[in-house]
């Protein structure tokens, strides 16, 4: 047993946890969510079940799991099996490329005797999914029963990551946008036109949001020249200062506020959050797509929309926030400071990065039961009149300054405090001119025409000779 | 309907900054952060713990409720000899808009009344609480008290019959006398 898990990849322990804390955190996200609900609204939120109300989750899952399991007549019986699995399916793997805390650096000595060629078989014996960085180094020494061994040492590094994807940018747009399959198909397979419209709304929002969302992952893809998200989380673990003092950690909200703010935006259309959740406004379309769901088939639709929030504020994390990135975390080689040996240092990694995620999906929660949701032109409009153009000028600024600024050497391309600095202002003052260029774009048609009722006691504008 | 009744409302202008939505995101976070703020780290909330904290325990200025007005569930008065009051004139049932109470007239045993009633049912969970009963009664016999938490597992528990009418009356004399 023990060799078995031995046997096994880093990759596979990592995905085990990962999954597990995903799924727990978000039984616990729905609580979290209903406190931060109740606090806004000066209450106390549920308090009942367990110590502080801890226990709600359980509860609500007990209910969940023995709630009767109702599937209306009419419906499309694989397709609407099938939604609530594609939606927790997308929501959950997405996470599988985001790098969680740096790399970890290993030193294992094999005991390669007998081998032909002893490198080879130390070499295959390194985990799968790790590099080699040292070694391996053959030495032989005499055990107690007086055997010549052959030892290999090896020096291998992981990353802390289930899946180190060069396309991993790529991979997260391709697989969120999937996501929408599920709202979909689940709206079209209920038989039900609440649902249905849901479903129609949601295509829409996702295709318009996934514009603005990309364009502003672009530009910090354009800074760093990699799809990686490893490798873009470990360029930002340094320092922005003057005269080589530090003073702010290099993460790029600071370079590229306005591209932060618009993914913030987008990632809330995608995860269909308010002010953003038309697909599933319950006061216009009675729950939108999961109307017709009940039991555990709810449940998957409702975990799905919490998984995919902590995708996307990782990714977001990933992205803007340095990752694992603070302060006195780094590893001792400053070109490689993600590159640790202290298995603690890269559980603090985890837990920062963990922190990092919470605050963001704090933010999801404050905003919703903020903001009151967008009506479907003005969510039309935000997208291609205000997102689209400011994150297209914004990509081809980034586009500038890097050819300007940026570092010759590829291999270290870093973002140094001056280029930081003119993307900042470069941001601030595209916005500026968005803004002040918006007062004189044409404007949208008006959205309240006067609707002629035939025939109505409610005409307002009577029909010539007609008696009112 | 006229064309002078229709009133037109213009847009208002948006400024600037509204039309960036931004700072008007803003100040709404602001508003609900404070909020959440005034809860997490003043504990300053409006909420009352209900079964452990009453409404009724509290003053009125800290989102207290009178009870010198409220309509509660029935009870079925007695005269100074323990018996029902009620001679069953059907006022109440009459006024009743709910419909919701049922009474089977008797001749009554004793010499000082005609009627008395046989059966006196309500169906607390059809009555709506108005209070028509009580003003209908010519004898005071019918009355609202305070009382609000009654609870059932069934319908048929809930319809209070002429024994726990006269039971409540038992309980709550004390507190509110006739």
């Amino acid at each position: 047993m023990r060799e078995f898990f031995q046997s096994l990849p880093p990759w596979v322990f990592i995905a085990v946890i990962a999954h597990a804390v995903v799924l727990g955190t978000v039984a616990y996200l729905i609580l979290l969510e209903r406190k931060v609900a109740a606090w806004v609204q000066d209450r106390l939120g549920p308090n009942r079940v367990g110590p502080k109300g801890l226990l709600q989750p359980i509860a609500d899952g007990l209910k969940f799991i023995f709630k009767e399991d109702y599937r209306p007549a009419g419906v499309d019986r694989v397709l609407f099996t099938l939604a609530p699995a594609i939606i927790i399916v997308v929501a959950i793997i997405s996470i599988a490329v985001v790098p969680l805390g740096g790399v970890h650096q290993k030193t294992a000595t094999y005991d390669v005797s007998g081998a032909a060629d002893p490198a080879a078989a130390a070499l295959a014996r390194v985990p799968n999914g790790s590099t080699v960085a040292v070694g391996p180094i053959i030495a032989e020494e005499m055990n107690p029963e007086q055997e010549r061994r052959v030892l290999a040492t090896v020096t291998y590094e992981y990353p802390v990551q289930v899946a180190k994807l060069d396309i991993g940018v790529l991979f997260i747009i391709a697989v969120l946008s999937l996501a929408v399959y599920g709202v979909v198909i689940g709206g079209w397979a209920s038989n039900n036109k609440y649902s249905f419209l849901g479903g129609l709304r949601a295509t829409a929002q996702m295709i318009s949001y996934e514009i603005p969302l990309g364009l502003s992952l672009l530009c910090i893809v354009v800074m760093f020249g990699t799809l990686q998200l490893d490798e873009i989380e470990n360029k930002q673990a340094h320092y922005w200062g003057i005269r080589g003092i530090p003073l702010l950690p290099a993460w790029n909200v600071f370079a590229q506020p306005m591209a932060f703010l618009m993914f913030l935006i987008c990632i809330h259309a995608e995860a269909n959050r308010a002010p953003f959740d038309l697909a599933e406004a319950e006061q216009e379309l009675v729950g939108g797509y999961h109307t017709e769901y009940s039991a555990m088939r709810f449940a998957l639709f409702f975990l799905a929309e919490y998984a995919g929030m902590i995708t996307t504020s990782a990714v977001c994390v990933a992205l803007f926030f340095g990752g694992w990135h603070f302060p006195g975390l780094s590893g001792p080689d400053p070109v490689h400071p993600e590159v640790t040996a202290s298995m603690g240092l890269i559980l603090l990694r985890c837990f920062i990065f963990f922190v990092k995620v919470m605050v963001v999906i704090f933010v999801f929660m404050w905003v919703r039961w903020s903001l009151p949701r967008f009506r479907f032109d003005q969510l039309m409009m935000l997208a291609w009149r205000a997102l689209i153009p400011l994150s297209l000028l914004i990509l081809m600024a980034t586009a500038v300054v890097v050819y300007a600024f940026g570092p010759n050497d590829r291999a270290h391309m870093r973002i140094g405090g001056k280029m930081a600095l003119v993307l900042l202002v470069v941001n601030i003052v595209l916005t500026g001119l968005i803004m002040a260029v918006s007062r004189w774009l044409p404007a949208a048609p008006q959205t309240n025409r006067k609707m002629r009722i035939e025939g109505s006691r409610f005409e307002t504008t009577p029909v010539a000779g007609a008696t009112v | 309907m006229k064309d002078s009744d229709v009133i037109n409302l213009k847009e208002p202008k948006l400024s600037l900054g509204d039309q960036f939505y931004l700072p008007q995101v803003k100040a709404g976070l602001g508003t609900t952060l404070k909020h959440l703020f005034q809860v997490v780290v003043k504990n300053k909330h409006r909420v009352i713990q209900y079964p452990e904290e009453k409404r009724d325990d509290l003053p009125v200025e800290e989102g207290g409720m009178s009870l010198r007005t409220y309509r509660g569930v029935h009870r079925l008065n007695k005269d100074e000899e323990g018996r029902v009051k009620c001679v069953a004139c059907f006022m109440c049932s009459t006024a009743c808009p709910a419909r919701c109470i049922h009474i089977e007239a008797e001749e009554s045993p004793w010499a000082d009344r005609e009627k008395y009633p046989g059966k006196f049912d309500i169906d607390e969970l059809r009555c709506i609480y108005c209070g028509m009963c009580e003003e209908a009664c010519p004898v005071d016999a019918i009355e609202l008290t305070h009382e609000y938490d009654i609870v059932g597992l069934t319908r048929q528990e809930m319809i209070f019959d002429k024994a726990k009418l006269l039971e409540i009356f038992d309980q709550t004399v004390e507190k509110e006398p006739m």
